[in-house]
């Protein structure tokens, strides 16, 4: 850290916020709020003898509360940079401070918060995590009984710089424990709290309780676990040297704690799964493993900075195993657990490579975007007559398209990520996606449509889930009907109405409607975006009395491919359930409505080229031009 | 091949399909329920939820009837709250029950019994019953119809509500009878030391040094055990002051962790009204107390005996 301070290209900011992040990839403009810390950093050089004259005492955080600290204080000994600040909440303003800082001067309590605007080209993301409280967990009593810690307390208690130089004592007699009891998974893998994993807290109660048992070797430790998961190179035999040195593991997660209220011992119960039977121990000190969860503004820094989350509150990457250090937006990454619960290994692995793709961004003159970004036509856009229109705006997840009434929409193309969201949503048309053009598309939907439409189910699928669900259903031979037809877009948010009207004119058996679960949507908020428009549509149908089923929405992730087949099975078995001249009369019933609505993107000049491209195409492959026009 | 071809029918896709299974395959086993269970320290060291959801996913539908669990759960509902993937363990282990009951298992529980000569079919033990277990019936005696109550002896869990509420005296079983019990409240001859009749609950005092706890006290303090506080009769806690108590104490659970459901609420509300009832008579020298003791309270009960015990005030010489 000191290094880093030292640096010449480093600018440490201390106790600033980011407010706002505009601009895109290698051209942010970030507003940072530097907050007040009513000490001239220039000035100050780290004495102390403010906190040493200050009269104020309150709760040190970085303590874990165990020990006080002044209210003119530094967060840690090691802070870098080593600047003082008064904590304006708990100041009395009894000005001793200034005083006691003298000719150095560095005390200024008029200072206010400041505002600066920074022009930044690459972000890493590295506000790791937060600790789960347990005090909700009434069963283990932490927060009632003195003696029920916290991991990060007994870190405290255990550090030699901390508030016990390093001996650990129970908070209820200030005498040494000799039973010790660690409860893994306190909040984790627990349903009611946080489904996943904590990752690191097998491998930290481990070391922790190895620890103890090599500062007090006569202590009785044990380990209360569910399962031990010790997945990465030496972490087993860490393990292992563990229950050699005489550490008790018990597997079987306790339902009770209780304390006696004279000695303030502490009874665990719990089930030891070897032997089937309930044990109650008595423990002189609990420590609870806490989970790691996000960080309590981890909402405020998503809306900030323009990235989704995961479920359970986790900034999203990119793609879960192939670019799990960069997020959605280009020039945005992430480095440690607030992308994920991770532990120092694989933090310091993921920090590095966040920083070698942002420094592959300071060094590059140009950069490589998705070739599938949207293009304004800027003749049709309405917003260019004054009219309010603005749905390619509010359908845009990255904030790409710049919009001023009175002036056509204009895409920021560095900050286009392809999803075609606002192409599909446009009601006029006036944007399209290259390589996704409506023209190409329905040259495709022509085509998979030439032969016996009624007999098809025409699938869209999203390019990162339906199409890999579809693929998987493939490759694993689960078999589907034969008369599904694929036609893949980039997001389930391109899959425009007037292709599905199209389809349905053609004479469509049945068409699916298919994209990511909203959490796994690639494009941040793209599925929404398709989500809401597939409602419509399904309502629509619905009153136009169209066979429910024959337009079905599902969303497939990529591991989905049973899900796949079996949507494309239920949905064949429909269409066999129907009679021919009843889908027949249907199809020739809802044609003219289907025609007038997707009237508009017929009307498109470059739908005349699409049409003969796809007759040529007809004609090349089955020689039957125009038939199904006469069907 | 589709991976969603399952053999239909299987014992453990009942269970799924019922009240509770939804959640069956989230278990891992972790064994809060049982440690949160009091039935396997107490009463039957076989009993074993987690085991009995492994028979389930497994398969093993014979020992799963005839796995104590699924006849001792009396769906107290400690372990639900308290699981870690939200099963809901006491429903789950109830449809079990419900299935075992139409393969033709009983329950191997001491049930109450109905003594028709005594029943009036008022209906009381229907109302009290937390386990829908009477019902009442009518079939004609000497002519006429009659209305009588019936127990159903696999719902029963032998809590005794029912025979605390049976205004005739009609239900009992062996063990909670009014007449066991009223043979343990022993008559106070000496009156040196205060005296003290505690009621106590067979599930209220979790650890074993709560047990010792009561019987460190000397004999004018009498324990005696009932299986549950609404088991309390309020004529019981009359008969002890009659027999020259200074004062009754009776410990249930705390309410939500009552072993047999609603039971202590049962129990807190009769003595709540004897309460009141002696004090409009003027009897207020002799307290009567009803206490709720939660799992996580060790060594409260030794609190409230004491109060008790100073609070009541020295009998005048006669």
């Amino acid at each position: 850290m000191v290094d880093a301070a030292r640096h010449p290209n480093i600018d440490i900011r201390t106790f600033t916020e980011v407010e706002r992040v505009d601009g895109f990839v290698g051209n942010f403009n970030i507003l940072l709020r530097e907050k007040s810390k009513y000490v001239i950093a220039d000035r100050c050089n780290g004495c102390g003898e403010c906190a040493t004259a200050c009269p104020i005492e309150v709760p040190n955080y970085f303590e874990m509360n165990l020990a006080p600290r002044k209210a003119a204080y530094v967060p840690m000994s090691q802070s870098v940079p080593l600047i003082y600040n008064i904590d304006m909440d708990a100041c009395i303003h009894c000005y001793k401070c200034v005083d006691a800082c003298g000719s150095l001067n560095a005390i200024d309590f008029s200072m206010e918060d400041k505002l600066v605007w920074e022009e930044i080209g690459a972000v890493v993301v590295a506000t790791g995590f937060n600790h789960f409280d347990p005090s909700v967990m009434e069963e283990y009593g932490y927060g009632r009984f003195p003696n029920v810690i916290t991991s990060m307390e007994m870190e405290r208690l255990n550090n030699s710089a901390g508030p016990t130089h390093g001996n650990l004592i129970r908070p209820s007699d200030s005498t040494n424990p000799k039973q010790i009891a660690f409860i893994n998974c306190v909040g984790s893998r627990d349903k009611r709290y946080n489904p996943g994993c904590s990752n690191f807290c097998c491998m930290y109660s481990i070391k922790n309780a190895v620890l103890l048992k090599q500062m007090y070797p006569d202590a009785d430790i044990t380990v209360y676990y569910m399962d031990i998961r010790t997945p990465s190179k030496g972490y087993e035999e860490f393990y292992d040297r563990a229950r050699k040195m005489g550490i008790k593991f018990i597997q079987g997660r306790p339902g009770l704690i209780t304390e006696d209220p004279e000695t303030h011992n502490l009874f665990v119960s719990s089930e030891d799964i070897a032997l089937g039977n309930v044990i109650e121990r008595e423990y002189d000190m609990v420590m609870l493993n806490q989970a790691a969860v996000p960080q309590p503004d981890v909402d405020t820094m998503s809306s900030v900075l323009n990235v989704a989350q995961s479920p359970g509150g986790w900034f999203m990457e990119y793609h879960p195993k192939l670019r799990p250090m960069d997020s959605p937006t280009d020039g945005i990454f992430f480095a440690g657990a607030c992308q994920g619960v991770k532990d120092i290994p694989a933090s310091v692995a993921q920090g590095s490579a966040a920083a070698s793709r942002a420094g592959r961004i300071l060094h590059s003159d140009e950069w490589e975007i998705e070739p599938t970004v949207a293009y304004v036509w800027t003749e049709r856009c309405v917003s260019a007559d004054g009219k309010k229109c603005g749905l390619c705006f509010r359908s845009c997840p990255y904030g790409a398209i710049e919009l001023e009434i009175g002036r056509p929409a204009h895409v920021i193309t560095a900050k286009c990520h392809g999803c075609g969201g606002c192409v599909a949503e446009c009601p006029h048309n006036a944007i399209t996606q290259l390589h996704y053009t409506d023209a190409q598309i329905l040259a495709q939907l022509h085509a998979l449509l030439a032969e016996k439409p009624e007999e098809k189910i025409l699938a869209f699928r999203c390019h990162w889930c339906s199409y890999g669900g579809a693929d998987l259903a493939g490759t694993s031979h689960f078999e589907y009907s034969s008369n599904e037809r694929g036609l893949r877009v980039m997001c389930s948010a391109r899959m425009d109405p007037d292709f599905i009207f199209e389809a349905f004119r053609l004479g469509a058996g049945a068409v699916l409607y298919s994209g990511c679960h909203p959490q796994d949507c690639h494009y941040i908020t793209g599925q929404l975006v398709g989500a809401a428009r597939a409602e419509r549509l399904e309502h629509l149908f619905g009153k136009l009395g169209m066979t429910a089923g024959r337009f079905r929405v599902e969303w497939i992730s990529a591991a989905e491919g049973d899900k796949y087949a079996r949507t494309l099975n239920e949905m064949q078995a429909l269409l066999n359930s129907l009679s021919k001249e009843d889908l027949k009369n249907e199809i020739l019933r809802l044609s003219p409505t289907m025609e007038q609505r997707a009237h508009k993107m017929r009307s498109l000049p470059e739908i005349v080229q699409a049409m003969e491209f796809s007759s040529n195409f007809e004609l090349a492959m089955v020689g039957k031009v125009g038939e199904h026009e006469s069907a | 091949m589709n991976p969603h071809n399952e053999l239909p029918n299987r014992f453990s896709d009942k269970v799924r399909a019922m009240p509770g299974g939804e959640n069956l395959d989230a278990c891992y086993a972790c064994g809060t329920c049982v440690s949160k269970c009091m039935i396997q320290q107490k009463v039957e060291a076989e009993f074993n939820p987690r085991r009995l959801l492994k028979m389930v996913m497994l398969d093993k539908q014979t020992e799963a009837f005839q796995d104590p669990t699924t006849w001792m759960c009396s769906r107290c509902d400690l372990c639900y709250p308290a699981c870690p993937q939200q099963i809901h363990i006491s429903e789950l282990i109830h449809s079990v029950k419900q299935l075992a009951v139409e393969a033709g298992y009983s329950s191997s529980l001491d049930v109450v019994n109905v003594d028709e000569g005594l029943c009036s079919g008022c209906g009381i033990c229907v109302m009290a019953c937390p386990y829908e277990a009477p019902s009442l019936f009518e079939k004609g005696v000497n002519g006429s119809t009659d209305r009588f109550a019936m127990v159903d002896g696999t719902r029963c869990m032998g809590c005794g509500i029912c025979v605390a509420a049976c205004p005739a005296g009609a239900i009992a079983r062996d063990g909670v009878s009014n007449q066991e019990i009223t043979s343990q409240i022993k008559t106070i001859s000496s009156n040196s030391a205060p005296s003290l009749a505690i009621f106590v609950c067979d599930w209220c005092l979790r650890a074993e040094s709560d047990l010792s706890i009561l019987e460190s006290y000397p004999d004018p303090v009498n324990v005696i055990h009932i299986p549950c506080s609404g088991r309390i009769d309020p004529q019981m806690a009359l008969l002890a002051l009659g027999r020259g108590y200074d004062g009754v104490l009776v410990c249930g659970c705390k309410p939500g962790e009552c072993h047999y459901v609603r039971g202590t609420m049962i129990g807190s509300c009769k003595m709540e009204m004897l309460g009141r009832m002696n004090g409009q008579m003027d009897i207020t020298g002799q307290p009567v107390r009803f206490v709720q003791i939660g799992t996580q309270e060790r060594g409260r009960i030794r609190e409230e005996i004491d109060a008790m015990l100073n609070s009541m005030p020295l009998r005048k010489e006669s």
